[in-house]
């Protein structure tokens, strides 16, 4: 960096180091290509630890299948049917070998195909997912920016306060005090069950809002929170803050075009640092909620422990949990122009 | 400093719950401080203490015949369940079993973890890189679904659900310990001993371990409202503390069936529960707020 | 012919937990229109804070008492929506760190159309235009390019041309320098201070300079207002003072400035002591415990600043002789200027 303007002598080995790294693509994309590679031996772990977890302890699926009154035997029998009897590192290399083939296997209790489960599965929820998404995020931005512009005033603490009581219910409890207030009392929305969008998109949403809320609220409060906290700190701490005051700017604009902007960044970090957490709330609600998602598969799964149905939903879910890390990295480094514009003056 | 993000995906920033105070905000943090303080005595009094000294009946081993008695009868002081037990009693003795797990859980994560990821930090290296990728790869992934194939593999039971969730507090506090004992290393002090021929175990134990221990507590207090949620969503699912034993969660999912009918089966054992985890959640922050300004 | 700044006993307190710490205690001066005026001092000696009154740009944690005129209009306790029609338009302001002073995550243009489109209604093509032509105003080369870059591909002279340009865009008539230069090198410094200088001529805007460096005051400055402890402590045109040193802390601060024909490894002539805690008040003279002729009556009364020679005034009980006088180079930019 020179302030003197004049030129700085790059030598032959920069140059090349430095052609050789734009090769990877815009700064951008390499680092979150990065990150990306990273991540593969994370969803190979998990798969072995999951593999481990469900196969090496006492208990397995033909006993659950054939219940408490089967006969020895007859347990044996089924075993040898499904290939439980094979050591266990053959068993994971064939799985292993199977997905790189792009087969996730078949159900040990029904026989389906894994794919053709969890595929029917993972688009409700998605959907939940996204819905919880929404409503954690979209009251969150305006709330912390009022909050933000009159801190420590009587809504700045109320929202506070509030806000600390809703982060900390548990979204299961929270789901049966909105089943309890809304499809108990009020009646305006079902307790139970899932409305596919081809039948009724009104329904689809309904059956889905409390469900979404359950999830969302929690998170909603917590990202209030925190942005509020970003922004402050911002508004209190950077100097650009004092310059655009010094422009003759208004508290809003300050607020929104200067603080807002930066603060968006920890904001997409810690929402795709979250994602695991929302995730596995969708497996307890999914439950309650009886809505035929991943989230219940896997409860099921387990239960019965159909293995295959379990590794491919732990699989999926880990892809998903890599997946929008990825893409929080992506936005994060589209948007921050010392990323995306790498690169330093002269 | 604004916050970070390569900051916060190190661990090195908790979770922000309040912001820095302008002025007048350090009578409520003192004030929040004393509240949780006080409302975590009550609970823990009431769940561990009064079972003992005061004359609460047993939790399990009702007569249907006292089944479903409404709040403030006699003897029954928050009503009975639906299968004679004493509410109040399930209540007191549920919550002393979701804070044991919590408390075990968030203890062995302070020890273990915060061993590990104090080595971790202070050899460095690839024994450092090791550790941090199998810890990366436990954190990135959601604890529900792992501590659920592994609580189904144990079986339930407190103890076993308690080693299923340590297998994700653990990796969690090493993170945190871990990034506190890399800022700690830069400091003089620490420097000092070196030079001065201490050896690593020494200057792990007296100089790095208090001053990574304020932290570590601070996130052991929001682990443990954390840890409550879990446990009760395990035992909620079937998994975690089994029926008859009572359990916050198990309590909850018991009161759903009759919901409509009595919620107040739902919205006791929830409220302890609330209670329980708001407690943790203001004591974790008013430390937290104490301790880094 | 009315001054175009007047500031009457400024009085500036900060309540910072049941403390109050008076950090400028009975500031007066005028600038004229047109003309430069240098505060220099130590940090904490409020010539930060009195320029951030001028902008109202303090926190709410401050108190504000006295007088700030501006162009016959009372500045202090004058109500925000006022105010911010004067920033940025009348007054304007170029801070001391260009890396962080800028926002990263806009392009440059937008940060300096943004103080064009507060004040005027400008459509945005012609606003980006006038800007273009800002930044060659302030010698940034290849404008049009710099104009769609963000800050951090810039270097530290560009950015700070590039807070020159914002601070100009809204033809301010008054232009405060907040130790504009500290966060530069020497040579980049010195061509933001000619530029600045130059500017001001084109324009006719009057100028206060804040610095602790006394040279560079000297060089580029038409009156000096030295602070100490939050209060004026000596003011004159910069030629007479140079070349009349009265107040043994002036003395203290040339002195304080390495001399290139010093021997090497001489050592520096540092102002012993510290300033005075600001919370906890003070008697008599605040500069009294490191002064080296701090006699008696300098621990009992607190000296004013009083006219004690025509165009000069200064705030002592014992001031220097006619004995001091200022080192030659530092009056030879003044050379140049006359």
């Amino acid at each position: 960096m020179s302030s003197l303007g004049a030129q700085i002598h790059v030598g032959p080995l920069e140059r090349a180091r430095d052609r050789l790294a734009r090769l990877g693509g815009p700064p951008a994309l390499r680092f979150a290509g990065r990150r990306l590679l990273t991540a593969i031996p994370v969803l190979w772990g998990v798969t072995l630890l999951t593999f481990i977890a469900m196969n090496s302890l006492p208990g397995d699926a033909a006993q659950e299948l054939l219940g408490a009154n089967a006969t020895p035997a007859e347990v044996h029998q089924l075993e040898l049917k499904l290939g439980l009897d094979k050591p266990f590192i053959d068993r994971y290399w064939h799985w292993f070998t199977g997905i790189l083939h792009g087969s996730f296997g078949h159900s040990l209790a029904s026989g389906q195909s894994v794919i053709g489960i969890l595929g029917a599965d993972l688009p409700i929820t998605l959907e939940l997912i996204a819905y919880s998404l929404v409503v954690s995020l979209v009251l969150a931005i305006p709330l912390a920016l009022v909050c933000a512009r009159w801190p420590n005033r009587v809504a700045d603490k109320l929202s506070l306060g509030v806000s600390m009581v809703g982060l900390s219910i548990a979204n299961y409890v929270l789901a049966l005090i909105l089943v309890y207030l809304f499809a108990v009392k009020l009646n305006v929305l079902p307790a139970i069950g899932w409305t596919p969008p081809g039948q009724s998109v009104g329904g689809n949403l309904k059956s889905l809002t409390l469900p979404a809320l359950s999830i969302g609220l929690p998170l909603f409060c917590f990202y209030t929170r925190l942005l509020r906290a970003d922004l402050l700190e911002h508004m209190q701490s950077e100097e650009y803050v004092v310059t655009a005051r010094a422009k003759g700017a208004g508290p809003w604009r300050v607020l929104i075009r200067h603080a807002l902007r930066n603060s968006v960044f920890g904001l997409i970090t810690i929402v795709a640092l979250n994602l695991g957490a929302l995730l596995g709330a969708t497996v307890i609600i999914e439950d309650i909620f009886g809505l035929p998602g991943m989230g219940h598969e896997l409860l099921s799964a387990i239960n019965t422990r159909d293995v295959p149905v379990v590794e491919g939903a732990v699989l999926i879910f880990a892809v998903m949990v890599v997946a929008a890390n990825f893409l929080a990295d992506l936005l994060y480094s589209l948007l921050d122009p010392r990323i995306r514009y790498g690169g330093s003056a002269g | 400093m604004a916050v970070q993000p390569a900051e916060i995906a190190a661990g090195t920033v908790p979770v922000e719950l309040t912001a820095p105070a302008a002025g007048g905000g350090r009578l409520l943090r003192s004030g929040g401080l004393a509240l949780s303080l006080a409302l975590l005595v009550v609970i823990f009094g009431a769940c561990f203490i009064w079972p003992l000294v005061g004359s609460v009946p047993r939790p399990t081993g009702g007569s249907v015949l006292n089944a479903n008695l409404s709040i403030g009868a006699p003897g029954h002081l928050l009503g009975t369940d639906p299968v004679g037990n004493d509410e109040l009693s399930r209540l007191l003795y549920g919550g002393r079993a979701s804070l044991e797990v919590a408390l075990a859980v968030n203890a062995l994560g302070i020890v273990l973890g915060g061993l590990l990821g104090a080595l971790a930090a202070y050899v460095g290296g690839v024994l450092d890189a090791v550790i941090m990728r199998f810890l990366d790869m436990l954190i990135a992934f959601p604890s529900l679904v792992l501590a659920l194939a592994i609580a189904e593999g144990l079986g339930p039971g407190e103890v076993h659900t308690i080693w299923a969730l340590a297998f994700f507090s653990v990796p969690a506090f090493a993170r945190v310990a871990r990034a506190e004992t890399l800022k700690v290393r830069e400091r003089p002090f620490v420097a000092a001993a070196q030079l001065a021929g201490s050896r690593r175990w020494r200057i792990l134990g007296a100089h790095i371990a208090p001053n990574i221990l304020p932290q570590l507590i601070t996130f052991a207090f929001l682990g443990m409202g954390i840890t409550v949620v879990l446990e009760g969503a395990l035992s909620f699912l079937g998994l975690g503390i089994p029926a008859p034993a009572p359990s916050w969660g198990n309590m909850i999912a018991q009161g759903q069936s009759v919901l409509s009918a009595q919620p107040r089966f739902v919205l006791l054992p929830s409220a302890a529960l609330c209670l329980a985890v708001i407690a943790f959640n203001m004591l974790g922050d008013a430390l937290r707020a104490r301790w880094a300004g | 012919m009315s001054a175009l700044l007047t500031v009457r006993e400024l009085r500036i307190d900060f309540l910072a937990a049941a403390r109050v710490v008076r950090a400028v205690d009975g500031l007066s001066y005028e600038l004229q229109a047109g003309r430069t005026l240098a505060v220099v001092g130590e940090s904490g000696s409020g010539k930060t804070v009195s320029a951030r009154a001028v902008m109202g740009l303090l926190p709410s944690s401050a108190r504000v008492s006295g007088s700030i005129r501006f162009e016959d209009t009372e500045l202090v306790g004058l109500p925000e929506e006022r105010w911010r029609r004067y920033r940025g338009a009348g007054i304007a302001m170029v801070f001391q760190d260009p890396a962080r002073s800028l926002n990263p995550t806009l392009r440059i243009g937008p940060q300096i159309t943004e103080v064009i489109r507060l004040h005027e209604r400008l459509p945005r093509a012609e606003a980006a235009q006038r800007a273009i032509e800002l930044m060659e105003m302030v010698r940034l080369p290849a404008a049009r390019e710099r104009f769609q870059q963000y800050p951090h591909q810039l270097s530290g002279g560009m950015r700070q041309r590039v807070m020159i340009a914002i601070a100009l865009a809204g033809r301010p008539r008054l232009l405060i320098a907040d130790e504009a230069t500290t966060a530069l090198d020497v040579t980049t410094q010195a061509q933001i201070m000619e530029l600045l200088r130059d500017l001001q001529r084109e324009l006719g805007m009057a100028m206060i300079m804040i610095s602790h460096d006394l040279g560079l005051a000297a060089g580029f400055s038409d009156e000096v207002l030295v602070m100490y402890a939050g209060r004026g402590v000596e003011r004159a045109s910069t030629q007479t003072l140079f070349s009349r040193l009265r107040m043994p802390y002036t003395r203290a601060l040339l002195e304080a400035i390495p001399r290139l024909e010093n021997p090497p490894h001489a050592r520096l002539a540092a102002v012993p002591g510290q300033p005075p805690d600001l919370a906890a008040g003070f008697r008599g003279c605040p500069f009294a415990a490191r002064c080296p002729r701090a006699q008696g009556d300098c621990w009992e009364n607190t000296p004013e600043l009083i006219e004690h020679e025509p165009g000069h005034r200064w705030a002592c009980w014992h001031p220097l002789g006619l004995e001091g006088s200022a080192e030659p180079e530092l009056l030879a930019g003044r050379g140049q200027r006359a």
